[in-house]
């Protein structure tokens, strides 16, 4: 194996140039003020200074309150969901397995306007609890709508990962619980669910960053003043033109997940079983 | 695998949570077929909006843009994304730190980062934004999810069995390609499908990094959104059809064969056979994508080029086609969804011919020397525009760089059923009026809002006096503190016209689109005064071919022309003749139609100084994310 070591050379320099760098270009605007040009270049660390307004750090709760909502949700349903799909036998998995993964290419726009038309104040939604005689509340525009949309959007996430977890795991650990005696709920919490961790905890991570991040789903289904941090830092770039404060905020997240995420390794067995 | 039975509890729950996957999709499907607009109302079936679909060049280019930026950039990532993961085994520990560490970075940075830092690289480096860079950005985000999901079998692999291979004489390439890889093969192939998804599915980062009309599917839907357009559920519907055909039948062919024959052997030999035929298909399309690639580049080298950069549904396509046939050229059409988003776009060095802007921001480009003077002698229909538009214009004085295009101003739009005539008296400060919490729209603009709110204290809305701004943010923050207001984007025509609200700040035009739409709506300008716009077409620095520009903008002042875009468009057209010919015509008094700019209190938005847009700009974005 150590003939291969060469191969990740490439990638180096790679990722060096359209990772790494871009990313301290971002850093380089988050510490500077100014017109947004080289030349007259200012240091200054304003731009976090303002992050610690009241009404910014609302935002940052508030994302952080949607995306834990919103992991919960997914995790609920997926597992279950990834669970069930692995008693099937191998061809009738990969169709389910296909079916959950269908919808991700289905663009996210398009999915997230369908919900539009049927979540809106005379959608289908509430026309459907109409005839039943149930006067519907507001859905649109609303932390439910953008929930919807987020956990619809974001569940093959945490399918996917969980469900190839538990496929990959040693079946004879499962035997051998039951051998020694332990009921399927004791085999289940002390087994499988351990054996499955690892794909639980990427489809957590995964679900957490894509919903305290997004955009265009608030956007869409919770109005123009429903801000999350990516609606704050799209709104910084592209309608104010603030890109000082936007990169700010971006470093700021960036380095909230960085934490959360070495947070998320340690619980992680097979990262600790390295070595 | 495990149990014998499933029973019937664990079935239903998949059926539930499939049913909560497709809900969506089905109802964009079955509306696809409607013969109307609606998207509620069922009025029967019809096939019209898949004609349009595959009449429609914008579309087809972004589909064939979506896929093969898709297959080239998942090819590409898959292989360095495996080559990586297998060498990063071995690797020193410092190096396989950066490599995990960096490669987390864009899986865990917010598309919106990611998308920035990539358009700023871009820029630096002066590459023409396009084709490359786009598919450069996909690979960069792809790559990332490959070595994630390839990784762990890695390092779950039982790494003698290269050693054991060479020993027995393999080359180290054969060892590779004969041995690792086919114990990678599951999570190469998971990194492949996240690749392939993701790059079919990004908005974000296209949108920023992409350039010169080269658009995706995404952002095609993201400039479609102005209106209601059923085309995209017909090709939305295509898109899933096509996808749930290649994926069901590679999956279920093998197994069907090996029924029909009832031979478990057979089944083998056709497993086999199918893993070869994912190549072939593979190589076919390379093969496609790339004769497609040069005839595209070929036909565009021959042809004379314009760069058009306009606000979105702002012009009637057909137009464009057929001013391209008339002046045997290309227009190269691209789109931006707000005056700021054009000029981020412009500041981030994309380059365009022919820009549509607002007032204020013509005033910033010239201001910051973007713009071309015109070359009027060109612009035969000059006197055919309203003088009004042509005279005192104190963002461009001399009038020298703007053919005026639209003009319009702001006013509310209310449902007459449900708004007392008697509180219209209120002006703006209707939108104050505690009846109507909850049921008003607001547009998502700075300049308009701090508009409104300037305007109802009796202030100008150029003011600079940082007081007088202050009291302005006040009323916003309470406005939506006490009255639950939702800013909305373009959307606010469609939600007015399925009656969702009582109240809507809109634009003139977008006013007469919506009350033509549904009748219950009417239009007031408040008498406290209001935003007199005018949207003109300018002529930027890098524009080379002055000639060409100005036959398209005098091509769009032509009276037929500018009849046929303004039934598309629906705002008021700068050109005399139009104008008098819908005063006159059905649309006389039309409240939204021909905008009454008699009121003295009405203004034109000028380029404030710096100082002041940072000022007001932290405001907006205090308001924006008031709780």
């Amino acid at each position: 194996m150590r003939h291969f070591k060469g191969l990740a050379y490439p990638y180096v320099a790679w990722s060096f140039a359209l990772i790494a760098l871009p990313l301290l270009l971002i850093v380089l605007y988050a510490v500077t003020s100014g017109d947004n040009s080289l030349i007259t270049i200012h240091f200054t660390l304003d731009n976090f200074r303002k992050i610690g307004d009241p009404v910014y750090m609302n935002v940052f709760a508030k994302s952080l309150e949607i995306g834990l909502i919103v992991t919960l949700i997914c995790l609920v349903m997926a597992y279950p969901l990834a669970y069930i799909i692995s008693w099937f036998n191998d061809e009738i998995q990969s169709i389910l397995i296909l079916v959950v993964t269908i919808p991700m290419w289905i663009n996210t726009l398009l999915r997230t306007y369908a919900w539009v038309s049927l979540l809106s104040d005379n959608g289908l939604i509430s026309q459907l609890l109409g005839i039943v005689g149930i006067h519907a509340p507001a859905m649109m525009y609303t932390n439910f709508a953008v929930i919807i949309g987020l956990v619809c959007d974001l569940l093959p996430f945490m399918v996917i990962p969980i469900h190839t977890s538990l496929t990959k795991m040693d079946y004879s650990l499962v035997e051998a619980a039951k051998d020694l005696g332990a009921n399927n709920f004791q085999t289940f919490r002390k087994v499988i669910l351990k054996l499955s961790l690892p794909g639980v905890i990427n489809g957590v991570t995964l679900v957490f960053l894509c919903s305290i991040s997004s955009f265009v789903v608030p956007v869409l289904l919770g109005g123009r003043q429903y801000m999350l941090i990516g609606n704050l830092i799209e709104q910084q770039f592209i309608s104010i033109g603030d890109w000082n404060f936007g990169s700010a905020i971006s470093v700021l997240l960036a380095i909230a997940i960085l934490i959360v995420m070495s947070l998320m390794r340690r619980i992680d067995p097979d990262e600790k079983g390295e070595k | 695998m495990r149990l014998k039975k499933i029973s019937l509890g664990p079935k239903l729950y998949i059926a539930v949570c499939f049913l909560f996957f497709y809900l969506p999709i089905a109802v964009t499907m079955f509306f696809s077929f409607n013969s109307s607009k609606s998207l509620t109302h069922f009025t029967g079936f019809s096939l019209h909006w898949y004609e349009k679909l595959l009449t429609d060049q914008n579309i087809l280019a972004a589909v064939y843009v979506s896929i093969s930026i898709a297959i080239f950039a998942t090819i590409i990532s898959t292989i360095l994304g495996t080559i990586t993961a297998i060498g990063l085994s071995k690797s020193r520990k410092v190096l396989k730190e950066w490599i995990l560490n960096v490669n987390n970075i864009p899986i865990m940075n917010p598309d919106i980062v990611t998308a920035i830092s990539l358009m700023i690289l871009f820029t630096s480096a002066r590459l023409e934004r396009g084709y490359i860079t786009m598919l450069l950005a996909h690979i960069a985000f792809c790559t990332p999810f490959v070595i994630t999901s390839v990784y762990p079998k890695v390092r779950s692999m039982d790494h003698n069995l290269a050693d054991v291979a060479m020993d027995l004489g393999a080359t180290p390439f054969q060892a590779l390609t004969k041995v690792i890889v086919p114990l990678l093969r599951p999570g190469i192939f998971a990194g492949m499908l996240l690749a392939f998804t993701m790059s079919l599915d990004d908005f974000v980062v296209s949108y920023f990094v992409t350039g010169n009309g080269v658009a995706n599917i995404s952002i095609i839907v993201y400039n479609m959104t102005k209106r209601i357009n059923p085309t995209i559920n017909a090709l939305s519907t295509l898109l899933i059809l096509a996808v749930v055909i290649v994926l069901v039948g590679v999956n279920l062919w093998p197994a069907i064969k090996a029924k029909r024959r009832g031979n478990p052997k057979y089944q083998a030999v056709t497993k086999r056979k199918s893993k070869k035929l994912v190549p072939i298909l593979a190589g076919i399309c390379i093969i496609a994508v790339g004769i497609t690639c040069v005839t595209q580049f070929s036909a565009i080298s021959s042809k004379q080029v314009l760069r058009v950069f306009n606000s979105g549904e702002y012009i009637d396509m057909d137009l464009i086609a057929q001013f391209e046939d008339e002046y045997d050229c290309q227009v190269v059409y691209e789109t931006f969804d707000s005056n700021e988003s054009m000029y981020t776009k412009l500041q981030s060095g994309a380059t365009y011919d022919i820009l549509v802007p607002s007032d204020y921001m013509i005033e910033r480009l010239i201001e910051e020397d973007y713009l071309k003077k015109i070359d009027w002698k060109q612009i035969t229909h000059k006197d055919d525009i309203i003088p009004s538009l042509m005279e005192n214009n104190e963002f461009d004085p001399k009038n020298e760089y703007t053919v005026p295009y639209y003009w319009g101003t702001v006013g509310i739009l209310y449902d007459t059923n449900v708004v007392d005539e008697e509180d219209l008296a209120q002006g703006w400060e209707i939108l104050r009026n505690p009846k109507y919490k909850g049921d008003l729209y607001m547009y998502d603009s700075e300049r308009d809002s701090f508009m409104i709110a300037l305007k109802t204290l009796g202030y100008s809305m150029n003011t600079t006096n940082k007081k007088e701004l202050l009291e302005a943010y006040d009323w916003l923050i309470q406005q939506r503190e006490t009255m639950d207001p939702v800013y909305v984007g373009d959307d606010v025509m469609d939600n007015m016209i399925s009656g969702n609200k009582a109240l809507a700040v809109v634009y003139s035009g977008d006013g007469t689109y919506v009350i033509d739409e549904n009748e219950d709506m009417s239009f007031f300008v408040p008498e406290q005064g209001s935003n007199v716009w005018t949207d003109g077409m300018v002529v930027t620095k890098d524009c080379n071919n002055m000639e060409l520009a100005c036959q398209f903008m005098d091509f769009f002042l032509d009276k037929e022309v500018a009849i046929q875009n303004t039934e598309y468009i629906g705002y008021d057209s700068a050109v005399q003749s139009v104008y008098d010919y819908y005063r006159e015509g059905d649309y006389a008094g039309n409240p939204g139609c021909g905008p009454d700019t008699s009121n003295p209190l009405n203004e034109v938005f000028r380029n404030q100084p710096q100082k002041i847009k940072a000022f007001t700009a932290n405001l907006w974005t205090k308001i924006k994310s008031h709780k």
